[in-house]
């Protein structure tokens, strides 16, 4: 029965985009047009609303534990929404295939940069947007600040472009810039991206909405199976290794960087 | 093993109260539009229910009124995070996030008014 089928694979979604800080339209999206033959924009509309469920449900967990930088998501937010905007305009100057190829480089390319730092950022007090959080692994009490807040804020108005361009919340691209280049340990950066996705999300559905692309023979139980994963999902990520989640988000660039590199061949 | 525990500050708080009681009404709603279609052997409608009928229907008892009203209330929930940040920030008398989040707000609804054109 389709009903079950999407239940399950929503669930499966939403502990992937709960665990990692990416939204899970990377495996709704493909799935719903793949497997169930659903027409592309109310796989993408479907897509956005489970990544908001994802986000709010998450982040009544995150914002409990402190892993959310509220101030910090909030100050992106600007950037990722204006450049979002943007993307509408970028789509017609620029041939998507071309940012696409790019983006597939840039993506396997901070995957690896990842890799060589040995996983996570060592947390340093900087006195930008400083905040602290109880690392539920070890008990320790982690303090840190973020650093080269212009260049990430710069780069999350390309994160929020991007996104607008290929339909996904864009947690992919968030995630290594706060925690690659801003230097925020990838617990609090993961909580922070998936804060941010949300609004991302929610702005690009009231558009999907009102275009009558949301389908509620998708959408709700999408919707529902994502709401248990996302319930489960934070749960696994507070008890697991930073070394573990971060090899997780680099299989997920790569996949990522692969999937968009055969878009952009044309295939 | 006794960790230290998160105190959640006044805006953390209305974050997590509008986006956990959001949630819950979303899933309390799309359950009874659910339990409604299998009551009714109708199983979920193809498409939603228009703002002008919503109200009538909702009180007929329709499943798919009950889900439409389900799915924008998930909608609408991170838009009412963000303002509800805008408010906490207020209260604070935190100017420059006062700022942050009013300007986070106009570029959502910004971005739905260009995006319906």
């Amino acid at each position: 029965m389709t009903f079950v089928a999407i239940v399950a694979m929503a669930v499966f979604a939403g502990v992937a985009g709960s665990m990692v800080g990416v939204g899970g339209g990377i495996v709704v999206v493909p799935m719903l047009t793949l497997v169930f033959d659903v027409p592309i924009k109310v796989a993408i509309a479907t897509s956005l609303i489970s990544v908001i469920a994802t986000s709010s449900a998450a982040q009544t967990v995150f914002v409990t534990k402190g892993l959310t930088n509220l101030r910090l998501g909030m100050s992106l937010e600007i950037m990722t929404t204006l450049g979002a905007i943007a993307g509408g305009i970028t789509a017609v100057l620029i041939s998507g295939q071309v940012l696409q190829g790019v983006f597939a480089v840039v993506l396997v390319y901070v995957a690896y940069t990842m890799n060589r730092r040995g996983g996570d950022t060592p947390a340093e007090r900087t006195g930008v947007l400083e905040a602290s959080f109880v690392d539920p692994v070890d008990g320790r009490r982690i303090t840190y600040g973020v650093r080269r807040f212009r260049l990430g804020a710069f780069l999350s108005f390309f994160a929020g472009n991007i996104s607008g361009l290929i339909g996904l919340g864009g947690g992919a691209f968030k995630v290594p810039i706060m925690n690659v280049v801003m230097h925020v340990p990838l617990k609090a950066t993961i909580a922070t991206s998936n804060l941010m996705l949300g609004v991302t999300a929610a702005t690009g559905a009231v558009i999907f909405y009102g275009r009558g692309f949301v389908d509620p023979r998708y959408a709700v139980p999408a919707a529902l199976g994502i709401l248990a994963g996302a319930r489960l999902g934070p749960r696994l990520a507070v008890r697991l290794r930073s070394q573990t989640l971060s090899l997780i988000m680099q299989v997920l660039l790569v996949v990522f960087a692969l999937l968009m590199a055969v878009r952009a061949a044309g295939a | 093993m006794a960790l230290e525990r998160h105190v959640m500050d006044p805006v953390e708080k209305v974050v997590h109260w509008v986006l956990l009681v959001g949630l819950l009404m979303s899933v309390a709603l799309m359950g009874v539009g659910m339990v409604l279609g299998l009551v009714r052997h109708e199983g979920l409608p193809d498409g939603v229910v228009a703002p002008q009928h919503l109200w009538a229907a909702l009180r007929d008892g329709d499943a798919a009124a009950f889900l439409t009203l389900g799915l924008l209330t998930l909608i609408v929930t991170p838009f009412l995070r963000v303002t509800g940040s805008l408010v906490a920030f207020v209260r604070e008398r935190d100017g420059r996030y006062v700022l942050v989040s009013a300007a986070v707000l106009t570029a959502m609804c910004l971005s739905v008014l260009l995006g319906r054109a």
